[in-house]
């Protein structure tokens, strides 16, 4: 058992071991959080997203989901795409698939939920944002922007 | 190490050792997760394993840095201000935690942050004299928290909910409540300054002398080269020494 004295000399030592070390030890989802899984195709695959190139994210995206399947924002930015190109069936897999892995993923229930409203099915919309005021328990913007999607898509089939 | 240090009631250690890394400003290799939490995790621990309120809302926070290493001093200052009774500053703080949540690099952060903004609303409610909200806030915090792991960039926990759960029960006169909380948070994170002391004042409010006394020795034998100024050691030996 080290003395008290002993323990004293060593903290700065290990501190400053630990944080140079760190990057040779961890693995890259830990290390580059905003890429999780993270592979090029992945990193690719976020960045067409971010671009709005959305053949490009669904050509990266589908090859990093073979790598790894346990990616609930993966298949989130999936859904997102096939979203934006109209492939509704397609883009509802993906984002069915997210809320397998993560019930709780705020972004693929607000996404999901817009989704909906595209293909006029405020129902299931409606669903989704019951969803979002159960996970975020506070006033959350996922919550606030479907709201506010759902509003004014029943303002416009009032009309 | 810090945490570690606060655990033995060695705050000055801990201060030391949270003050060589902020003198820190070069590192080897590129930037981590890790890192970013490593460096923000102890001076926030610092403030919370002291229940040192008033130290809460001077504590700062870096914005270059990965979300959850933003968000540790930001929670902290948010419960801080709750304990102090300002809770127009508390929103303010769980205001810029939800931006962060919302902000974070993968689900996995952004969860975690959410753990925080649920304990913080929880002490914003209590602050504005919101019980049940404040309860129910606390105890979604607490079983969010359960249900997720534990990433490999945090050493620790940065403080366990189902403790922070006890201490709010504790508060609104639920001591019975409390030391159940106290007791699942340790089986979880064991070994913890603050969940033996704050199990062992439970189960003395709750008239039952026996467990206080188990919990108080525990912590006793756990913080034995602890600063002499941790007042907690002092009353669980006082305690000890009124009963033998």
């Amino acid at each position: 058992m080290p003395s008290r004295g002993a323990l004293a000399l060593v903290p700065l030592a290990i501190a400053l071991s630990v944080l140079a070390a760190s990057a040779l030890w961890a693995d890259p989802a830990e290390e580059a959080p905003g890429g999780a899984g993270v592979s090029a195709e992945y990193t690719l695959g976020k960045k067409a997203v971010e671009a709005k190139d959305w053949t490009s994210a669904i050509q990266f995206l589908s090859k990093a989901a073979v790598q790894d399947d346990r990616n609930p924002d993966l298949e989130n930015l999936l859904g997102y795409a096939y979203r934006h190109i109209g492939r509704f069936a397609e883009a509802f897999r993906h984002y069915e698939i997210a809320l397998r892995l993560n019930p709780r993923h705020r972004g693929a229930h607000e996404y999901i939920g817009e989704a909906y409203l595209m293909v006029n099915n405020p129902a299931k919309a409606a669903e989704h944002l019951a969803a979002l005021k159960e996970i975020c328990l506070i006033p959350c913007e996922e919550y606030a922007d479907l709201e506010k999607a759902i509003a004014a898509y029943r303002a416009g089939h009032r009309k | 190490m810090a945490y570690a240090y606060l655990q033995l009631g060695q705050d000055r250690e801990a201060r030391r050792l949270i003050d060589e890394l902020a003198a820190i400003t070069k590192f080897s290799g590129g930037r981590t997760y890790g890192r970013d939490t490593g460096q923000a995790a102890p001076a926030s621990r610092f403030v919370l394993e002291r229940a040192a309120w008033s130290e809460a809302l001077t504590l700062p926070v870096r914005t270059d840095v990965y979300a959850y290493a933003q968000a540790m001093p930001r929670f902290v200052r948010a419960v801080g201000a709750g304990k102090l009774g300002k809770p127009d500053v508390a929103k303010e703080e769980i205001a810029q935690l939800q931006a962060l949540s919302k902000a974070a690099e993968n689900s996995y952060w952004s969860e975690q942050i959410h753990v925080l903004v649920l304990a913080a609303s929880g002490w914003h409610a209590r602050a504005e004299g919101r019980n049940g909200e404040a309860l129910k806030l606390m105890r979604a915090a607490a079983d969010l928290e359960d249900s997720t792991e534990k990433h490999v960039s945090m050493e620790n926990r940065l403080y366990p909910m189902r403790e922070m759960l006890g201490d709010l029960l504790l508060e609104t006169g639920q001591p019975a409540l409390a030391l159940q909380a106290y007791e699942a948070s340790l089986h979880a994170a064991p070994n913890r300054l603050r969940g033996f002391y704050s199990a062992a004042k439970a189960a003395k409010a709750a008239g039952d002398s026996a467990t206080a006394r188990k919990y108080f020795e525990k912590l006793v034998a756990l913080a034995k080269n602890a600063d002499p100024e941790r007042s907690e050691v002092q009353e669980a030996r006082t305690f000890l020494t009124a009963r033998p």
